[in-house]
């Protein structure tokens, strides 16, 4: 029940390794049925069109658990993760290629504490979209 | 139609979870989660966990829950068809593990209005069958274009 980082072997500018995943329409749906969020905006690309999106996007949440996710990858205890703050601005669409990054923004000697920028992008036809920004976690090194 | 500024500070119903073990592995088949802690109540243990490890998002399967009171209530006035998920704020005192009871009293933390959309803070403290804290959650919701005349 620790982290596999050691606090002494951070520096600040430090990025975490990036985490990469596709985003497929099955996912996402096994996602509606594993967390509860049945929203049509998930789901059905003719609800999604009738209130303004090209197609269905994936939940906030979806691509969240999956920013979460590059963050105890890289600590190797989900416990050592003690909070996290994210703003979703962008939404996401099927087939498109998240990635999750961080980077340590401070660090407390006093604590073993980290604080880490988080976000995310997507490449959409050649531009970088953000579908989570200005986004950050705390995190407890060994 | 703009949402109901009189709710601000409004609590509903208490909610309960209780944590299972298959719930768990689906949610973290679903975000493709594949570390043991996860998924192996040995694994967890090996780790220094009581029991198997919800994924640190799982929390939202609750927050779903009680969340949803006040998304569907009539006095609030919110558009569901028009919401996207805004922010998300977890602070975590430990990770939830299979088995935990959970409870927590949804509250409506804040309305307000920004241009022409609107958002609905939703906070829930939810806690273990000791009464302890487990972790604070804070979802804020956009209500797109509602803003509107008043």
């Amino acid at each position: 029940m620790a982290a596999k980082v050691r606090f002494d072997d951070v520096r600040v500018g430090d990025q975490i390794p990036e985490l990469r995943k596709v985003v497929k329409r099955e996912e996402v749906k096994a996602y509606a049925d594993a967390s509860g969020d049945q929203n049509p905006l998930h789901q059905d690309d003719n609800f999604a069109r009738s209130v303004g999106f090209p197609g269905i996007i994936a939940h906030g949440m979806f691509s969240m658990a999956h920013l979460v996710r590059a963050i105890t990858d890289w600590l190797g205890d989900p416990g050592a993760l003690k909070s996290i703050k994210v703003q979703f601005r962008a939404v996401v669409y099927m087939d498109e290629e998240l990635v999750a990054k961080g980077e340590v923004v401070s660090l407390d000697p006093a604590t073993k504490r980290a604080r880490l920028r988080v976000w995310e992008e997507v490449d959409r036809a050649g531009e970088r979209q953000l579908p989570i920004k200005n986004s950050e976690a705390e995190v407890e090194l060994s | 139609m703009p949402m109901n500024q009189a709710l601000k500070g409004k609590e509903y119903q208490q909610v309960s979870f209780t944590v299972e073990r298959d719930r768990v592995l689906r949610f973290a088949d679903a975000i493709g989660e594949d570390d043991q802690v996860f998924r192996d109540p040995d694994a967890a243990r090996a780790a220094g966990y009581p029991e198997q490890v919800a994924p640190p998002t799982f929390v939202t399967v609750m927050q779903i829950m009680t969340s949803g009171q006040a998304v569907l209530d009539e006095d609030l006035g919110l558009n569901y068809m028009m919401v996207v998920h805004g922010e998300q704020e977890y602070d975590w005192r430990r990770p939830v593990v299979v088995g935990d009871v959970l409870s927590a009293v949804p509250r409506i933390a804040d309305i307000y209005a920004k241009g022409p959309n609107e958002f609905l803070v939703i906070e829930a403290e939810i806690k273990d069958a000791s009464g302890e804290t487990v972790v604070v959650a804070r979802s804020t919701l956009l209500s797109r274009g509602t803003a509107g005349e008043r």
